[in-house]
């Protein structure tokens, strides 16, 4: 049995249902991320699971216990705001230690536990701050070690680092990682940045107009989305109209272009329409090496990136990215200019209709 | 959540109560002018007194004049304070919160001491009576000005105008004035019900106005000056709606303009 | 060579003209705001004769009238200051977060905003007719249990029954300030208080409250000021026995009783300095109470 089971939960709001038969288990110390667009019912299951909706259908089991009807303030759960919530009437270590205060413990455990927080967090110097005197990163910190100070068993995050520039969401999302990894805490993370999911989860559900899209590691979910909306809402993606051409062979035509996929395609007739799509990183120039697909294309637009270099070609009359890693001797054609480009039959994915 | 409902319509129960016993009990009693039965009576006779309308026309007047002056001392203050003088913002607030440390009554005393009287002799026309209107009017007229300020982004706004090749005078009433409108008259309403029900200044610096005309026919005649009361809360609210009502009404003209 | 350099560049420190945009303001306020102040201070200690006296001061603390007025002042001043205050935040607190309809919060914003400013004659009117001799209350307690009011000792014309009818347009102006401040209460404030495993209780014992606490301090003085200042509402009742500090500093501008300018100024002066005194508290007090705000 999982450590925290989600089972059949739905949640309506008046007339319309924000959250429908989520259904997920979530093993110790696993970190799980929930992936959507904004309304899709992501945070609401967060917020089902610290107990501050209650779900209309379904239950929740915690280590075996049924918490569905717990008040929030008896649950084990430690919850981190987008908005950091702070209290800024305390200092830090007020913050840090109001948990603690409620349980009634001793002052010297409490002083104990809230310095032990801030070391974890790297901040035992900030120990008398007000929240307003710092960062947007160092308060968020701060929200992350006062839901840790009372040990909870599942540690909630909602969307924590979106109101945070770029550069510290980049390194605060390892941290987080790291604490999480070093505590052994089971932790469900919410979020609209599918980067930040991919790159911290252990596994990610991915969420849209309150379904359960897919659910699977970030491998899973970038390489073979299941659904158009996960191929779509993960990375970037090049989808295009095509018809089957040969099933057996995996051959199919966009435009009268051929592309080969080795995506399995029994099942489908000639002249079925499919979606195809191809990632933007699986397009390379050809060389001399004989690839699946060999595609004489036209340059749109060059687009440079830093890391990456994105190129704009046209194939057929559809114009499509492709991503190449930037390098200070890489050649780059011009715009205009004709050229061929190729992918591998792994490459090209073919999406339900 | 269940519980404290309860508490919160058990609250707003005793406070209607406390707010609307009053006023039933004015309507009560202005009914009763005419022995055994209850009328209109003395709301009619009220409104057909002369010199109800020349007051209360004086009250208007006073409180437009001191509408305008106060606008145009307390806007191009406040856009000064947030574009150019940060600095001088604390010294400005605590001129508009003196009102409160100095009654009007302690005010009015000092004005006849100081104006009304040679060389100055000041109080021969309204001026220490509009003076006086535009120190209550202050913590008002600033707040709201400045809460609308702080709305827009007045250093942007001013230079672009600037960039534009607009003077003072075309920022202040081109610009900062247009975008102001709601804010200004919030300030506005409110300026004007505490002036239309005013009494201490009117009464001791002796200029006729409502708020003195009710005292009098207050102390002369039964059931009339109740009646008025009535009609003067009720003005006094329907312009307070009123406001609410436009200020509404821009806002979300504003969003959909923003679309 | 240098001295020249010198002589050339004398050290004249810039004009600040940024100021000239604010001098209007100012100077209204210096003519009609501080320049009378400042008179009442300095004619606090002329005698009639235009020499200088203390006598005015000393009146203040021992002439019996002066003494009980200033008494009866402060007392309905704070009555009615924490009175307002408590039922203004309860009322504030069932309109913003009771779970009311939406209507209700509008319709008391409005209502606020005309009652705060109810004052004086039509205000005096209301209560008289209301728990006034033959008032509608008064009336309907004789006939239910055919006793008067005033054989039990209530009267609206001593200070506790000046308190109930000031408490007309104190309670709405707590209501107006505090609205806004209970609107500030964040709730994942209250998400996060109840998540570290907090009630009701630890939320507003050390959440809410002290995050209110410098507007609600900063209202009650407000309150403590307009009661205290207020003149037009205590006049109405003339005829009472209710002697307060603005009645007689309005009655030396009158002219009626005990003419003394010198007087007049005096109490006018006490009246600032208790008022600034409590201003003054006031800043003191947030200072402290808001440590932790930007």
């Amino acid at each position: 049995m999982a450590f925290l089971e989600i089972n059949n939960v739905s949640k309506k709001f008046g007339a319309t249902e924000a959250v429908s038969d989520f259904n997920l288990q979530i093993e110790k110390g696993e970190l799980v991320s929930f992936l959507g667009p904004s309304g899709c019912g992501k945070t609401t299951t967060l917020r089902m699971v610290a107990g501050f909706e209650m779900p209309t259908d379904g239950r929740i089991v915690m280590d075996g216990k049924d918490i569905t009807d717990m008040p929030a303030n008896q649950r084990d759960v430690g919850m981190v705001f987008q908005s950091y919530a702070l209290f800024p009437n305390m200092t830090v270590a007020g913050n840090i230690g109001f948990g603690l205060k409620i349980m009634k413990k001793s002052a010297e455990e409490t002083n104990q536990r809230t310095k032990e927080m801030l070391d974890l967090i790297n901040m035992p110097e900030y120990a008398h701050r007000y929240p307003y005197q710092l960062s947007g990163g160092q308060q968020q910190r701060v929200a992350l070690a006062r839901a840790l100070a009372l040990r909870p068993d599942v540690l909630l995050l909602d969307e924590p680092l979106s109101a945070l520039d770029a550069k510290i969401r980049v390194s605060l999302r390892a941290e987080i990682r790291d604490i999480q990894r070093k505590l052994g805490i089971t932790a469900i993370y919410v979020t609209h940045d599918q980067e930040e999911a991919l790159s911290l989860s252990d596994r990610v559900v991915v969420m849209n107009a309150g379904k359960m899209e897919q659910v699977g590691t970030p491998f899973q979910i970038y390489n073979f989305p299941e659904t158009n909306f996960v191929a779509s809402f993960v990375g970037t993606l090049n989808t295009a109209e095509a018809e089957v051409v040969d099933p057996a062979r995996g051959l199919i035509s966009m435009d009268g272009v051929q592309f080969v996929s080795a995506d399995d395609l029994n099942g489908r007739k000639k002249g079925d329409k499919v979606r195809m799509s191809v990632r933007p990183e699986r397009f390379n120039f050809a060389d001399d090496q004989k690839k699946d697909n060999l595609l004489d294309c036209t340059i749109e637009n060059i687009t440079f990136l830093g890391s990456v270099v994105r190129i704009q070609v046209k194939i057929g009359k559809t114009v499509f990215n492709m991503d190449t890693f930037n390098n200070p001797f890489l050649e780059l054609p011009k715009i205009g200019d004709n050229g061929q480009v190729t992918c591998s039959k792994e490459a090209v994915l073919v999406i339900s209709h | 959540m269940k519980k404290i409902n309860i508490w919160a319509w058990i609250i707003l129960f005793i406070g209607m109560i406390y707010f609307f016993l009053p006023l039933i009990s004015t309507l009560e009693f202005s009914m009763k002018m005419i022995k055994d039965r209850y009328t209109f009576e003395a709301f009619r006779v009220a409104f057909t007194d002369r010199v109800f309308f020349e007051r209360f026309g004086y009250s208007v007047l006073w409180a437009l004049l001191t509408i305008t002056l106060s606008t145009l001392l307390v806007v191009p203050t406040a856009y000064w304070v947030h574009w150019k003088l940060p600095k001088a913002r604390p010294f400005v607030e605590f001129v508009t919160l003196m009102p409160f440390v100095v009654p009007a009554v302690v005010l009015t005393f000092g004005f006849i001491r100081l104006y009304a009287r040679p060389p100055f002799f000041l109080n021969d026309r309204p001026i220490l009576l509009i003076a006086g209107y535009i120190i209550l009017s202050l913590p008002y007229m600033f707040r709201a000005v400045d809460t609308g300020l702080r709305a827009i982004d007045v250093r942007t706004l001013t230079e672009a105008a600037l960039s534009l090749g607009a003077g003072w005078g075309t920022i202040l009433t081109q610009v900062i004035f247009p975008n102001l409108r709601v804010a200004i008259l919030s300030g506005v309403f409110l300026t004007f019900a505490i002036v239309m029900g005013e009494f201490t200044f009117a009464s001791l610096l002796a200029k006729p106005a409502f708020g003195p005309y009710m005292e009098e026919i207050g102390s002369m005649r039964a059931y009339t000056p109740q009646a008025l009361s009535l009609v003067s809360f009720l003005l006094t609210w329907a312009s307070i709606g009123l406001l609410q009502w436009i200020g509404r009404g821009r806002v979300q003209e504003q969003v959909a303009g923003a679309h | 060579m240098n001295v020249a350099d010198n002589l050339s560049k004398p050290p004249v420190k810039k004009m600040n003209w940024d100021w000239v945009g604010v001098a209007p303001f100012f100077i209204f306020a210096i003519v009609f705001l501080f320049l009378p102040s400042l008179s009442i201070f300095y004619r606090s200690f002329q005698a009639n004769d235009g020499g200088f006296t203390f006598d005015n001061i000393i009146a203040l603390f021992t002439v019996r009238d002066i003494i009980n007025a200033y008494k009866t002042s402060l007392q309905i001043s704070l009555i009615t200051a924490v009175g307002g205050a408590v039922f203004g935040f309860l009322l504030a607190y069932a309109v913003v977060l009771g779970g009311l309809p939406r209507g209700i919060r509008t319709f008391m914003s409005t209502f606020s905003g005309v009652a705060s400013n109810f004052a004086g004659v039509p205000l005096a009117f209301a209560f008289i007719a209301t728990m006034g001799n033959a008032g509608l209350v008064t009336r309907w307690i004789e006939g239910i249990f055919n006793i008067s009011t005033r054989e039990l000792g209530f009267s609206i014309y001593n200070m506790w029954g000046l308190s109930i009818v000031y408490m007309y347009f104190q309670f709405p102006l707590m209501v107006l300030i505090m609205a806004p401040a209970l609107d500030g209460l964040r709730r994942e404030w209250r998400e996060a208080a109840e998540n570290l495993g907090g009630n009701t209780y630890h939320y507003w014992r050390y959440v809410a409250f002290p995050i209110l606490m410098p507007s609600l301090l900063g209202t009650m003085i407000l309150l403590f000021g307009n009661a205290f200042g207020a003149y037009a509402t205590a006049y109405a009742f003339s005829g009472s026995f209710i002697n307060l500090v603005t009645i007689l500093i309005g009655a030396q501008i009158q002219g009626d009783v005990l003419y003394n300018p010198g007087l007049g100024n005096a109490l006018a002066l006490g009246m600032i300095f208790i008022m600034g005194l409590s201003m003054a508290g006031y800043v003191w007090m947030q200072r402290r109470a808001a440590r932790w705000m930007r």
